[in-house]
């Protein structure tokens, strides 16, 4: 019979929880039957253990529940939320396209698509070839009429005055030059008139599609908006 | 309560399966955490602690006991407010004495179920035993509250303070021999229940 040694203390605690083999707990039933001992300190650490197990349990102070806002979790949107959010995106991305169409429209028009210029005679290229139709066009047409009109005056001023036949030839000179010079100038008024019109009016997107497009955005981010702030109130802190 | 579809659903996030559980185990993870910091106060913020890393970490539970698990995650919690009371030491809710006759009866003790005559050695008893806790170091203090009071086995407690067996084996020994001589000193003040007989538990 001697004091027990903490070897002894441990294997009497654990033999108390059931955690000791059943080799060794038959040998340390065997020993507590002999050892006063150590059946004394197997009674105390049983004392102990007991005044633990009735230690009593006391009721939480408050519920530890976690909110969603502890955890980090967003409020639950609606279904529709993902498309009004895509939606706004779109429009409000469409919106700036055609600011930026508009914004380089023009340029890009005149260098990308010659031929409506050319038309317009706004183009460089244009500008050398018209004049030789111009050109081209009276002396084609003087021809024929170079005999028929000197015969006309011819047949009035022997009546009327002596016209010195080199003044009946500016005459005729100038009579010619005029039809040639009119028609020129005319077109390139005309055309100096379309392009600004087409310029201004016909724009590469219309004013009234920026418009929608700006009601639209601005509405469905309305939407989103109110969705969230919705959303919100219903989130239980 | 199906805790197996529960912890399921948590693991999937879902916070109100989560907060089932949370009401099952709060009252074992307060107290778990009252017994090792022994103050109301700090104690309901390790608990509070507790079950938030339980959720953002429910994905790393594997099975096996889920109190042991929570229980692992509120003594860490303690630990942290152990650092936390060292970095910025604060007035303890319970005066601290040496003589535990002198020991005064916080109000949060009160329990109105219970007769005056139970209350007080309910309160009595609670005194004792929470002196003799504090007086252990933190290592035996920790294995004695999971394995005795909580009731874990020495596996779940090995896991909870990630030491080996054989220490919480050890440690508890020790812890229990400690309280023992601890407790002799309250032994008149114990109810008689409780002086020489075993829990119901046992």
């Amino acid at each position: 019979m001697t004091t027990p040694s903490f070897r002894d203390i441990e294997q009497l605690s654990a033999y108390l929880d059931g955690e000791l083999s059943h080799t060794d707990a038959v040998r340390l039933e065997t020993r507590l039957g002999t050892d006063p001992q150590l059946a004394s300190a197997f009674e105390a650490l049983r004392q102990s253990r007991a005044v633990l197990r009735h230690l009593p349990q006391r009721r939480a102070p408050r519920n530890f529940t976690l909110t969603p806002k502890m955890v980090g979790q967003k409020p639950p949107l609606p279904r529709a939320y993902p498309f009004f959010r895509f939606s706004t995106a779109l429009a409000a991305a469409l919106l700036l396209f055609t600011f930026a169409i508009n914004a380089i429209g023009p340029l890009s028009l005149g260098a990308m698509a010659p031929a409506p210029s050319y038309g317009m005679g706004g183009g460089g290229g244009a500008a050398t070839e018209e004049p030789a139709m111009a050109l081209e066009a009276p002396a084609a047409t003087e021809a024929p009429p170079g005999p028929e009109i000197p015969p006309a005056p011819a047949l009035v001023m022997p009546s009327a005055t002596q016209m010195p036949p080199p003044a009946a030839a500016d005459s005729a000179r100038a009579a010619e030059a005029t039809p040639e010079a009119q028609p020129k100038q005319g077109v390139e008024e005309q055309a100096a008139a379309e392009s600004e019109a087409e310029s201004i009016e016909q724009a590469p997107i219309p004013l009234s599609w920026q418009i929608a497009l700006g009601v639209l955005a601005l509405v469905n981010l309305s939407i989103v908006f109110l969705m969230q702030k919705y959303a919100s109130s219903k989130w239980r802190e | 309560m199906d805790e197996p579809a529960l912890i399921h659903a948590a693991q999937h996030g879902d916070l109100n399966s989560f907060n089932t559980l949370v009401l099952a185990y709060q009252d074992a993870l307060f107290n778990t955490a009252l017994r090792i910091l022994s103050d109301e106060e700090q104690a309901a913020d390790a608990t509070q602690e507790a079950f938030l890393s339980a959720f953002r970490a429910i994905r790393s539970y594997r099975g096996g006991s889920f109190k042991a698990w929570l229980l692992r995650t509120v003594t860490n919690a303690c630990y942290d407010e152990l650092r936390r009371r060292k970095r910025r030491p604060t007035t303890p809710l319970e005066p601290g004495t040496e003589d535990g006759n002198e020991m005064e009866t916080p109000r949060w003790l009160a329990d109105p179920a219970l007769s005056p005559e139970q209350q007080a050695e309910a309160e009595e008893l609670e005194h004792a035993i929470q002196h003799c806790l504090e007086s252990l170091p933190l290592e035996f203090r920790t294995v004695v509250v999971l394995a005795d009071i909580q009731g874990l086995d020495y596996s779940d407690v090995a896991k909870a303070i990630r030491a080996p067996l054989g220490t919480v084996k050890s440690r508890l020994a020790r812890a229990r021999l400690r309280l023992r001589e601890c407790l002799q000193g309250f032994w008149e003040l114990l109810p008689a229940a409780f002086r020489l007989q075993e829990g119901s538990r046992a």
